[in-house]
C-alpha cells in the first residue's frame, strides 16, 4: 500500500450488497474523477448511505469491486482504506463523546503518526517531539475552524452544528485524498447548513480530495458539486456533470421532480407527476 | 465405556438448576439489556427465608414457600427499581450495580430474622419420596427438582407465549421505543419482568438447596451463575428455549465430565472451552441483536476533571502531591510491622485497580477476573524467586499477565464489553480450580509435565529475596520496595494518560466504527489495551507475593476480582488517582475497623451500589471537588473567563 499525493481516483464496478433477503445496492458501477466534488442525491433506502459504507469499509459488499487509484480495496479494513486516504464522516456524527474537542483532532492525528508504546513509557524526546507537532497541526486547526471557545469542552457537550465542524476539523488533520461525507446537515438548523455550504467548498479546496455528498438539501449539493449521480432502489438513475442531470427526465422522475416542485411551490400545490406517491 | 445411568440423572438434576437459572438471565437481558448477577441471589433470599419460616417458626410447608415466592417476585421488582434510576446510563454500568446489589442481598440473607437458627439443618423439602438408580440414592430433593422444574419450564413458557403480558414482554424485548408507541406501558411491564425472573430465581433456589449442606451462607456460587451464563450466551441471550436446554446439556456434560476425569480441574478447563467455543461460533448472532451496549459508552455522566489552567488549582494539586509523597516516605517510622504489612498490602492492591482502570476505565472492556493475572504473576514469582533475580522476575512476571490477558481478550476483540465479563469470570474459576491447584499437569497427547500451578497449592511460601544487597525480608523494607514499584508505574501510566495512549484507547471505546474510519488501528489499540493493562497486573502479582509471603489455591478466588472491579468504580473509573483511592478505601476500612467478611462486604456491596447511584465521579470525584474547594478559598471565586470547568451539563454553548 503506497500513499500517493493528490486526489484520488476512485471506480465503483458492478457492485452489489445485500443484507440478508434485501439487496440494497444491486449491481452499481460508476466512476469519480479525480479532485471532483460529487454529490449523491436519491430517496430514502435508495442506497446512498450503503454506497459509502462500501466504499470506506464499514460494509462488506457481496460482489463487485471498489477500485482506488486501480488498487481494489475490497478486501481492505477501514483502518487500511483511511491509510490510502480515504476518510469519511458519519451521518450520527456522534464522534467520541468523553473526548474533548482537541483530544478528538490529536486522534485524527495519531491515524496518521501512531503514538506506539515505547516512547510515552520511556518519555523518549522523539516521542515529546511527535506529540509537539501534533498539537501544533491540532492548533492550526482549532484556529482555522473557530473552535477555540470549545477546545476543552466534551464532544458530548457540543450542539449538533458544532460537532460537524470539529469532524469536518477532523478529517483535515487526517489529510484525505478521497473524502466521502453522510449527509453533513442532517440533524443542524437552517442556519447553520447555510454556514456550512461554503465550508464544505474550502474544504475541498483545502484538501483537494475526491469528495463525495450524500444529502437531501438539493439547492446546497446543487450550488456546491461539479457532478451528481442519482441513485434509486441501489442503482444510478442519472449521472455526470450536474447540469445534464438536472435536465435528465430520468432524474426528475426519481428524485428531482419533487424537490423542483418544493423550490418552485409558491401558495398554489403543484400536482404530482402520476405514479409518485406522497 | 457405558455411562451409569445414576450420572445422568445427576447431571440432568443439576442441569435443571443451570437451565432455569438460564432461563432468568435470558428473560432480563431480553427485556432490560442488562446481564444480571443479582439474579441468583435474589433466590437464595426466598430460599433462606423458606427455611426460615419452616424450620423456625414452623409455618406450613405450602403458604411458607407462597410467601417466599412473594418475596422473590418483590426483591426482583425492588432491584428493578433501582436499576431503573440508572436506565440512561450504559448497561455495562448497570451491570456492575447488579453486582453490588448480588452483595447486598447476600447481607440480607445474614440478617438474624432472615437467617435460619441451625444452618445445617436440612432444607425444607414437601415430599418423601427418594428413589434409587443403580448403587446411587437419590433424596427426596432430587425427587421434587425433577417434578416441579418442568412444569416451572411448562408454566413460564405458557405465560410468556400466551399471556398478553408475554406478548408485551416479547414487543418490548423487540423494539422499546415501538412497543411504547404501541400503547405498552413500558416500566411497568419492564417491573413485571423482573419480578417474573424473581419468582424463577426463588424457585430455583428452593429446587436447588436441599441437599447442599451449607446453601444458605454459600449464595449460588459463581461456578452456577457461570454455568447459567454460558448457557444463556449459548442461546445467544435470545431464545428461552436454547437457553433451558443448553443448561440442562452443560449438567449433563459436566456430570459425564466429573464421573469420567474424576477432577474437578480437568472439568472446570473443558468447561470454559465449552465457553470459549459457545462465544466464538455465537458471535454473530450475539452482535446481530439491538447493540444498546455496544453503542454506548462507559460516560459516567459528571466529568471527574478538575479544573484546567489555573494557578491555584495546579498550587493545591502539587501541594497536596508533595504532602501525600513525604507521607508515604515517612509512614514506616510511626507504624510497626503488622501495620506496615497492612499499607504495603494497599499498595498492591492499587497497582491492580490501576491495571483494571486501563482496561475497563479507558477500553472499555469489563473483566471480571483481574486477580487471574495477578495470581499468574504470584506463580512466576513462586517458581522463580531464589533462582533468578527480582529485577529479572517483575518484567517476566509481567509479560506472563500480558500474554494471558491478551489471549482472553482474543473474542473481545470482536464483541464487547459484556461476553468479556462473562469469559474473565470463567478465566478467574479456571485459574482458581485447575491452573494453581495442580501444579504441574501433564500437557494432553504428550508426556510433558509443565509446571504452571503453584508449588504447593495449600500452602506455598515465598521466600523474600534481596535486591541491591538489600534484604527484602523486613516488613519496612517490603514496603519501600513494594511503594517504589507503585511509583514507577504511577509515573509511567500518567504518561500514558497524558502522551496519547489513553485518548486513542478512549476513541476506540466510545466510537470504535469512527476510529476505524479515522484511520486508528482498532484491533491493535484494543490489544495493547489488553497488554499494558496485563502487565501491571503481572508485576502487582509479583508484590503480591512477596508481601503476602504464604498464599494457596485459594487465595486468588474470583471474589477477589469482583473486589478490583468494585474498586476502581468506588474510585471513579477511568481516573489513575481514584484508583488508589478505591484501594484505600476497600483494604485500608477494614483493616482499620477489623477485617471480618461483613465489613468487607459493606464496604463493596452497599458502597458499590451507593457510589454508583449518588456519587458517579467516584472518590477521585469527590477529591477533585476538595481539590477546586481548597483552590477557590486561595484565590477568591473562580473568574467568569474559566468557564470550561467541564462542569457536568454546562450552559447551553453559544453559538459563534
Amino acid at each position: 500500500m503506497t500513499t500517493t499525493e493528490g486526489a484520488a481516483r476512485l471506480e465503483v464496478r458492478d457492485l452489489v450488497v445485500g443484507f440478508g433477503g434485501l439487496c440494497a445496492i444491486d449491481g452499481l458501477s460508476v466512476a469519480f474523477r479525480p479532485g471532483t466534488i460529487t454529490g449523491i442525491l436519491g430517496p430514502n433506502g435508495s442506497g446512498k448511505t450503503t454506497l459509502l459504507d462500501s466504499i470506506s469499509g464499514q460494509v462488506r459488499p457481496t460482489s463487485g469491486m471498489v477500485s482506488l487509484d486501480g488498487e481494489d480495496l475490497i478486501d481492505y479494513l477501514p483502518e487500511d482504506r483511511a491509510a490510502l486516504g480515504v476518510v469519511r464522516s458519519f451521518q450520527d456524527c456522534r464522534l467520541y463523546p468523553e473526548l474533548t474537542v482537541e483530544d478528538t483532532l490529536m486522534v485524527a492525528e495519531d491515524a496518521r503518526r501512531p503514538v506506539g508504546i515505547l516512547g510515552p513509557t520511556l518519555r523518549l524526546p522523539a516521542a515529546r517531539r511527535a506529540e509537539v507537532a501534533k498539537r501544533q497541526g491540532v492548533d492550526g486547526l482549532v484556529g482555522s475552524f473557530g473552535l477555540e471557545p470549545f477546545r476543552h469542552r466534551r464532544v458530548d457537550q457540543l450542539s449538533t452544528g458544532t460537532r460537524r465542524v470539529v469532524d469536518l476539523a477532523a478529517i483535515v488533520a487526517a489529510r484525505p485524498r478521497l473524502l466521502l461525507l453522510d449527509e453533513p446537515t442532517a440533524g443542524i438548523a437552517q442556519r447553520e447548513a447555510e454556514a456550512l455550504a461554503p465550508l464544505l467548498a474550502t474544504l475541498h479546496r483545502q484538501t483537494g480530495a475526491t469528495v463525495l455528498i450524500v444529502e437531501h438539501d438539493v439547492p446546497m449539493t446543487v450550488s456546491l458539486c461539479d457532478s451528481l449521480v442519482v441513485m434509486e432502489a441501489g442503482q444510478v438513475v442519472s449521472a455526470g456533470p450536474t447540469s445534464e442531470v438536472l435536465s435528465d427526465p430520468a432524474a426528475i422522475e426519481a428524485y428531482l421532480g419533487a424537490s423542483q416542485e418544493a423550490l418552485a411551490r409558491s401558495g398554489e400545490v403543484a400536482s404530482r407527476p402520476a405514479g409518485r406517491d406522497l | 465405556m457405558s455411562i451409569p445411568a445414576a450420572v445422568l440423572v445427576q447431571g440432568l438434576i443439576l442441569g435443571l438448576s443451570y437451565g432455569l437459572l438460564a432461563l432468568g438471565l435470558v428473560l432480563i437481558y431480553r427485556t432490560s439489556r442488562v446481564l444480571n448477577f443479582a439474579h441468583g441471589q435474589i433466590g437464595v433470599v426466598a430460599a433462606v427465608l423458606l427455611a426460615k419460616l419452616v424450620d423456625d417458626f414452623h409455618v406450613d410447608y405450602w403458604p411458607a414457600v407462597v410467601l417466599c415466592l412473594a418475596v422473590g417476585a418483590g426483591a426482583g421488582g425492588a432491584t428493578e427499581l433501582v436499576l431503573r434510576r440508572l436506565y440512561h446510563r450504559p448497561r455495562l454500568i448497570v451491570m456492575v450495580a447488579t453486582i453490588g446489589l448480588e452483595q447486598l442481598l447476600f447481607l440480607i440473607t445474614l440478617l438474624p430474622f432472615v437467617s435460619p437458627k441451625h444452618l445445617f439443618a436440612p432444607f425444607p423439602v414437601p415430599i418423601h419420596t427418594g428413589f434409587t438408580v443403580g448403587v446411587e440414592r437419590f433424596l427426596p430433593g432430587d425427587t421434587f427438582m425433577l417434578i416441579v422444574a418442568p412444569l416451572t419450564v411448562v408454566a413460564f413458557a405458557l405465560f410468556f407465549l400466551r399471556s398478553p403480558y408475554g406478548l408485551a414482554m416479547r414487543a418490548m424485548a423487540e423494539n422499546g421505543e415501538s412497543a411504547r408507541l404501541a400503547g405498552i406501558w413500558v416500566k411497568r411491564t419492564s417491573t413485571l419482568a423482573w419480578m417474573l425472573a424473581g419468582v424463577l430465581s426463588a424457585i430455583t433456589a428452593i429446587l436447588a438447596s436441599p441437599g447442599k449442606a451449607n446453601a444458605f451462607s454459600q449464595a449460588l456460587g459463581p461456578e452456577l451463575l457461570l454455568r447459567a451464563l454460558a448457557a444463556a450466551l449459548i442461546a445467544a441471550m435470545t431464545s428461552f428455549t436454547v437457553a433451558f436446554v443448553a443448561g440442562v446439556a452443560l449438567g449433563l456434560i459436566e456430570s459425564v465430565l466429573l464421573w469420567n476425569l474424576h477432577q474437578a480441574s480437568t472439568v472446570e478447563l473443558v468447561m470454559f472451552g465449552i465457553l470459549l467455543v459457545a462465544l466464538v461460533v455465537r458471535i454473530r448472532s450475539l452482535r446481530s441483536g439491538p447493540r444498546d451496549e455496544e453503542r454506548s459508552t462507559w460516560a459516567f455522566g459528571a466529568a471527574a476533571a478538575r479544573i484546567r489552567g489555573d494557578d491555584a488549582r495546579e498550587r493545591v494539586r502539587r501541594v497536596g502531591l508533595a504532602l501525600t509523597g513525604v507521607g508515604v516516605l515517612a509512614l514506616p517510622a510511626v507504624l510497626d510491622n503488622s501495620r506496615a504489612f497492612l499499607v504495603s498490602r494497599i499498595f498492591v492492591f492499587a497497582l491492580i485497580a490501576v491495571s483494571l482502570t486501563i482496561l475497563t476505565g479507558w477500553a472499555g472492556q469489563l473483566s471480571l477476573g483481574h486477580f487471574a493475572l495477578v495470581a499468574a504473576g504470584a506463580v512466576v514469582t513462586a517458581r522463580l524467586v531464589g533462582h533468578w533475580p527480582v529485577l529479572v522476575i517483575l518484567p517476566l512476571a509481567g509479560l506472563a499477565g500480558s500474554a494471558i490477558a491478551v489471549v482472553v481478550g482474543l473474542p473481545a476483540l470482536r464483541i464487547r464489553g459484556l461476553y468479556l465479563a462473562v469469559t474473565t469470570l470463567g478465566l478467574a474459576l479456571l485459574m482458581q480450580v485447575s491452573v494453581l491447584g495442580t501444579p504441574c499437569p501433564r500437557l494432553p497427547l504428550t508426556n510433558w509435565h509443565v509446571c504452571t500451578g503453584l508449588p504447593d497449592p495449600a500452602s506455598t511460601l515465598v521466600h523474600r529475596p534481596s535486591l541491591f544487597g538489600i534484604d527484602l525480608g523486613p516488613q519496612r523494607t517490603m514496603y519501600y520496595f513494594v511503594l517504589a514499584v507503585l511509583a514507577l508505574t504511577l509515573l509511567v501510566v500518567r504518561a500514558w494518560r497524558d502522551r496519547g495512549i489513553a485518548r486513542d484507547l478512549l476513541a476506540v471505546r466510545d466510537n470504535e466504527t469512527t476510529a476505524a474510519a479515522m484511520g486508528i488501528r482498532v484491533m491493535r489499540t484494543k490489544v495493547m489495551a489488553f497488554a499494558l493493562s496485563g502487565f501491571i497486573a503481572g508485576l502487582a502479582g509479583v508484590c503480591f507475593a512477596l508481601v503476602t509471603q504464604r498464599f494457596q489455591a485459594s487465595t486468588f478466588d474470583p471474589a477477589q476480582s469482583i473486589l478490583i472491579v468494585t474498586m476502581v468504580i468506588i474510585g471513579g473509573l477511568g481516573s489513575i488517582e481514584g484508583a488508589v483511592l478505591g484501594a484505600l478505601y476497600l483494604i485500608g476500612i477494614p483493616a482499620a475497623f477489623g477485617s471480618g467478611t461483613t465489613v468487607q462486604f459493606i464496604t463493596s456491596g452497599v458502597g458499590l451500589t451507593l457510589f454508583i447511584l449518588f456519587l458517579p465521579g467516584g472518590l477521585a470525584g469527590v477529591l477533585h471537588r476538595v481539590g477546586d474547594a481548597a483552590a477557590g478559598v486561595l484565590r477568591g471565586p473562580l473568574s467568569t473567563t474559566s468557564w470550561w470547568t467541564a462542569a457536568p451539563g454546562a450552559e447551553a454553548e453559544a453559538e459563534g
